[in-house]
């Protein structure tokens, strides 16, 4: 029966299949077999789900039939498909929320040249995130974590002409990457100290030795894997460039793939960090660090797209500072408490992105909020639906995210006391405050700024054509541009439909599980949890949730105070710390050091190595010549002169006699 | 037709074409001949190779103790070529025409006679200039490509093996680039050279065999079965003798395989010989020549010369293939000609595969052979795909080009499927053999190796390899449009032609297959390959002892 799991990432590879070979027939109807195919995927989650929810017993899991992939050496890989609660949750985000994104691109990218291509990768994405989520074995792991990088790499870089998304979509793989690649040393560090890949193997070895220094190291290099793929301090720099990707793809990166797969990494194998402390709290610094610097940096930005971005890194900081708070008895407790925020952020990201797509798709892909303002009245649903998301995010209850954040929160209360790392601990929960308080002000400030304020409608508005030449982040040029306000459309039912969804889900969700616990215990049926991680009852803090629903409204009034009610404010604010305000304008110029310190760097080594190479030949070539200079040196002796030869001959045979002669004469032999 | 008869086919058959070839009156016969030969070398081989690959994924997986810890090739064929005077009564020793298959080579024969038919494929309109010569040249360089694979002599193995360079020789100083010359002199004198250093390590062992047992043979099998013999002894005089004389004949075998490979620093008539050849050239320059130094040293240094391998092996060409991972990724990042950065690229990659072989272990060598099979074929493809480039635009420089994914859309996806290959994307399959190389670079076990190194430095190749293929697909394929100067009044360029999507769609279907169907190469060399690792494990064995003395 549990065979039917198969359906889950196969009916998207098939569609994506059919669409990449086929879609010069399909042309525009190509999005049927993808969106077909990921609602069943949605659907047979579902199904697995329902059937984990009557399983009786403590652990609740489904198998598939395992399918051998190779088996050499002692690396022995197989594809089985495991089913158990958090993998569960984790399908339902990436399929229903897949499901509606693809939905909404019908709309978005209606009339694009390469509008089978796009869809083709799509159904890739979904396919290589199920897969990751399915698998119970390292290495498939981190094969279709490689997958997902590559859909990344071609959703990125769908506009290929335009040499921002070139430059994005390589910038992407290649930092990813470099995070893959300390993945990849850790998993066969794992293998060498373990014999072997399977997590439910791997997670008894490392109860057996706990405090091993292996499993230190070991975790550290699966962690830079997360920080690559999650985009968490220092290699973040890749996700708000990634914005040069069609929106919806930018929100399925975002919300329901691609970045989740690092949280859900460090999730799905937190019984070998719990075994390790010191990677532990490693991870809370990290998260903590990423979460402040991102939201600081989102605070001033310009384009709607890019606060939306920097809130995603921030907020899987989060993520990350819960799961890295999971000292001890609290594992459990933080792993539900991430993977918790990872589905209501999901929920709410997904919808800020589709939203921030209608606003584009009405205003002519403009995004730069300079230029547009007060679309309130003209964007009703957007509107509307991007309140719901902007709100979630800020953390207000009884949104979504509000009930996530606070589990986060508790849990980085908890982790400070007794703790060895209680200073680590302290700077993480205080860190995390801070953000939230930020996260409510640059929400509400990006919201604020779009929707209310006098109406600003920018010129090229009512283009819907996806001339992409011409749909770029160049606001510099906006000056030059004809001046007269275009016209607004609001986004057709195919957009709007999934924006009121997802909207839904954004205010529901969070509250429905939280208030009634179903989200805690339907994951602690998880065979991890059940086996490795210790219980902790968690009592509900009202203090902390009376806390952070006050720093959200602060948050909001405030940004309401200087965006609405004293438009003239902000701009004095910027003016009056001119260098912090350029320091985040400019994301703390960490591209601009990374430029300096690692891709300056290797293209110098790169092209010395080119110029020692020609050294190195340089040098065979004068060994070489060493055969035709003794040939020179002898050759005069070649001269072709019978007199010469004659001469030698003669004066050849003298100096042998005189030898010989000589010889014998050492001998004494006459 | 016998598995014999059907080996001897695969050598005939492509040297008369060439014959036929030769003597055709133009350049569209040779070409057709060129083909019929190639199709029919490549059914043959099938013919010949797919039968027995169930043969041996059914032979017991380890040699037993009684058996002799050897190669045991099956379908061999034996024939004296050169008779020595003999004593009555014994078997005459003599050089042999001795061929068979095992595990090691199958899948090479495999893969040279495959990419065969691209290299004709891909010739067909770029070689007008005496084309019926070229022809016969590329179909003569199939006998040796694959006689040296079939070896089980190690007098006819070097035969081959030199016999090689004769038709490149000529494919590449005749229809060559502008320096070409050069190039062709190069590469001649380099592997030359490295060869006859190599059969003087051949003929080594051979003297040393017979200077202890009296029994005088070139058989590339009996000479690894005497040695184990002796060394499993462990007669502590003898001992001293096999050390030295494996130092000796694995130095010399080196010299001659490392410069095939190539390794650093020998390599440096690879990129010269790549940029100047003619595309057919350069994919089996890339796809089957460069293995043969790889193979080798399977074949013939590491099992005859375990001890040495393990002594001096280990740590130098480790230490030289890590050299050589970094440092061509970082040279193949630093070109501006196409070619030439794949060329690096093969530097690189071949890194891997002698890293993979000289781990001495399980993992390790599993990887290497795929690895071997893996980098013919997507360098293979990187080269076909370059040359496609190159004969429409004729220029190889990155900065003349830039948004071909805009005018050639079904080359451009070939290109990115072929550098995810290379770059050993899950699902392709690059992925199984750099994993497995990972897996036995952590696990090496050897006097003054550091598996943490190695796998640090092929885990840092693995990031540069993406590094310079993907900035050389966003420079060449993305962004705007900008195609070279060429002659306006032509006609567009246009996108792969049905000839080309021939050559190119087998490699793409293979890459495929390969990657998620690993196992038949792993399976049918498990017994070959474990006794390599036997003949290691040995040979460490006796290395703890002289340690713990």
């Amino acid at each position: 029966m549990s065979d039917v799991l198969w359906l889950i990432p196969v009916l998207p590879l098939a569609a994506a299949v059919l669409v990449g070979l086929f879609g010069k027939l399909l042309r525009g109807q190509s999005h049927w077999p993808v969106v077909a195919a990921i609602a069943g995927s949605a659907c047979v989650s579902l199904y697995a789900v329902v059937q984990l929810h009557h399983q009786s017993g403590p652990v609740a899991v489904l198998r598939s039939t395992p399918l051998p992939w190779f088996s050499a050496g002692g690396v022995n890989i197989d594809f089985q498909l495991v089913v158990d609660p958090i993998t569960a949750v984790m399908l339902t985000a990436i399929t229903f929320i897949g499901t509606w994104i693809s939905i909404y691109s019908i709309g978005y990218m209606h009339d694009d040249p390469g509008y089978p291509r796009y869809f083709a990768v799509f159904s890739g994405f979904v396919f290589s995130m199920c897969g990751l989520v399915l698998t119970d074995n390292l290495l498939v792991l981190y094969g279709f974590w490689e997958g997902v990088g590559l859909c990344s790499y071609l959703l990125i870089g769908f506009w290929f002409a335009k040499p921002s998304a070139a430059a994005a979509a390589r910038k992407a793989f290649l930092v990813t990457r470099l995070g893959d690649a300390a993945f990849v040393l850790g998993i066969f560090l794992l293998w060498n100290k373990f014999g072997t890949l399977e997590f439910e193997e791997l997670f008894q070895a490392a109860r057996a030795q706990p405090n091993e220094p292996i499993l230190l190291t070991a975790c550290l290099l699966l962690f830079c894997g997360a920080v690559g793929k999650s985009a968490q301090f220092p290699l973040h720099v890749w996700l708000p460039d990634a914005m040069e990707g069609p929106t919806p793809a930018s929100a399925l990166i975002h919300a329901a793939t691609m970045v989740t797969a690092g949280v859900y990494l460090v999730g799905r194998t937190m019984p070998l960090f719990v075994a390790a402390p010191a990677a532990l709290a490693t991870v809370a610094v990290i998260g903590t660090i990423t979460a402040l610097l991102a939201a600081l940096i989102a605070l001033t930005q310009h384009d709607l797209k890019r606060v939306m971005a920097y809130s995603t890194v921030s907020q899987l900081g989060y993520m990350f500072a819960a799961l890295g708070s999971g000292q001890g008895d609290l594992a459990a407790f933080a792993v539900t408490a991430a993977i918790f925020h990872l589905f209501t952020h999901a929920f709410f990201k997904a919808l800020l992105f589709l939203a921030s797509g209608s606003v584009m798709h009405a205003m002519g892909h403009v995004i730069d909020m300079r230029r547009i303002g007060g679309l309130r009245k003209a964007l009703p649903i957007t509107h509307w639906t991007f309140f719901i998301g902007a709100m979630a995010l800020a953390g207000l209850p009884p949104f979504s995210g509000f009930w996530s954040k606070d589990e986060i929160l508790a849990v980085a209360k908890e982790a400070g006391h007794g703790s060895a790392y209680h200073a680590a601990y302290l700077f993480v929960f205080y860190g995390l405050l801070l953000t939230a308080l930020l996260t409510a002000f640059y929400t509400s400030r990006a919201y604020f700024r779009t929707f209310w304020g006098p109406e600003v409608i920018p010129a090229e508005a009512g283009h819907h054509g996806h001339s992409h030449d011409d749909h770029g982040h160049d606001h510099d040029h906006h000056a030059s541009e004809p001046a007269g306000p275009g016209v607004a459309h609001e986004s057709p039912f195919v957009m709007t439909g999934p924006l009121i969804v997802l909207a839904i889900g954004a205010a529901c969700v969070g509250g429905l599980l939280a208030v009634t616990h179903g989200f805690a215990h339907f994951l602690g049926h998880t065979s991890d949890f059940v086996k490795y991680l210790p219980k902790h009852e968690h009592h509900a803090d009202y203090g902390l949730m009376a806390l952070s629903a006050g720093l959200s409204v602060v948050g909001i009034f405030s940004a309401w105070w200087i965006y609405v009610r004293n438009p003239k404010t902000a701009g004095a604010m910027a003016r009056a710390v001119p260098r912090l305000y350029a320091l985040s304008q400019n994301r703390f110029y960490l591209d601009e050091i990374y430029g300096w310190l690692a891709v300056g760097p290797l293209t110098a080594i790169a092209v010395i190595s080119r110029v020692f190479d020609m050294l190195v030949d340089g040098i065979v070539d004068i060994i070489g010549r060493v055969p035709r200079f003794f040939g020179g040196l002898f050759r005069p002796v070649q001269n072709g002169l019978v007199q010469f030869y004659a001469l030698a001959t003669v004066l050849g045979l003298v100096v042998f006699i005189f030898v010989l002669a000589y010889l014998r004469g050492e001998k004494g032999a006459w | 037709m016998t598995p014999q008869m059907l080996i001897l086919a695969t050598l005939i058959v492509p040297l008369v074409g060439a014959a036929i070839a030769a003597v055709s009156r133009s350049t569209k016969a040779a070409r057709g001949i060129a083909l019929v030969a190639v199709l029919v070398n490549l059914a043959l081989t099938a013919w010949l190779v797919l039968p027995v690959i169930p043969e041996l994924i059914a032979r017991a997986p380890v040699p037993t103790d009684a058996e002799p810890l050897s190669f045991s090739p099956l379908h061999t064929l034996k024939f004296d070529l050169l008779p020595f005077a003999s004593e009555p009564g014994k078997p005459s020793p003599a050089l042999q025409f001795y061929v068979g298959l095992d595990g090691l080579n199958v899948w090479l024969v495999l893969l040279t006679s495959f990419l065969m038919v691209p290299a004709v494929l891909v010739s067909w309109t770029a070689i007008e200039d005496r084309g019926a010569e070229f022809y016969a040249w590329l179909l003569a360089l199939a006998m040796p490509m694959l006689g040296v694979f079939y070896a089980f002599d190690s007098i006819l193995f070097y035969v081959f093996f030199e016999l090689t360079l004769v038709p490149l020789y000529f494919m590449i100083g005749i229809w060559g680039g502008p320096m070409r010359r050069d190039a062709a002199r190069k590469f001649f004198l380099f592997t030359l050279a490295g060869g006859v250093i190599a059969l003087l390590g051949l003929i080594g062992i051979t003297i040393a065999v017979r200077n202890r047992t009296g029994e005088l043979t070139f058989a590339i099998p009996r000479l690894i079965e005497l040695v184990q013999q002796h060394l499993r002894a462990g007669d502590p005089t003898t001992m001293a003798y096999w050390k030295q004389a494996q130092w000796l004949v694995f130095l010399a075998l080196t010299a001659g395989f490392a410069v095939k490979v190539p390794l650093f620093p020998v390599h440096t008539w690879l990129p010269l010989a790549h940029v100047e050849a003619p595309t057919a050239g350069s994919v089996l320059l890339a796809g089957v020549l460069l293995k043969l130094g790889t193979y080798g040293f399977l074949r013939i240094a590491i099992p005859l010369c375990p001890d040495a391998a393990l002594a001096v092996g280990a740590p130098l060409l480790c230490t030289l293939a890590c050299i050589g991972i970094v440092y061509g990724a970082l040279c193949a990042f630093a070109q501006q000609d196409v070619k030439k950065l794949v060329a690096y690229s093969s530097v690189s990659h071949m890194g891997f595969c002698v890293l993979g072989l000289f781990a001495l272990n399980s993992a390790g060598i599993n990887g290497g052979l795929l690895q071997m099979v893996n980098h013919g074929l997507s360098t293979g493809g990187l080269f076909l795909l370059v040359g496609m480039l190159y004969e429409r635009y004729h220029t190889r420089m990155i900065p003349d080009y830039s948004g071909m994914a805009a005018r050639l859309k079904v080359l451009s996806v070939f290109m990115v499927f072929i550098c995810l290959s290379s770059v050993g994307m899950p699902g392709l399959n690059g992925f199984v053999g750099e994993m497995l190389i990972l897996a036995g670079a952590w696990s090496v076990q050897a006097p003054g190796v550091s598996g943490a190194w190695l796998a640090s430095v092929v885990c840092v190749g693995i990031f540069l390899g993406g590094w310079y293929l993907f900035t050389m697909l966003k420079r060449v394929f993305f962004g705007p449009l900008h195609e070279p100067h060429h002659d306006h009044h032509a006609p567009p360029v246009a996108d792969l032609n049905a000839r080309e999507l021939c050559a190119l769609v087998p490699i793409a279907i293979a890459c495929i297959v390969l990657g998620l169907w690993p196992q038949p190469i792993i399976d049918s060399a498990r017994r070959d390959v474990n006794t390599v690792v036997k003949i290691c494990d040995g040979a460490r064995d006796r290395a703890a002892v002289v340690k713990g003395e």
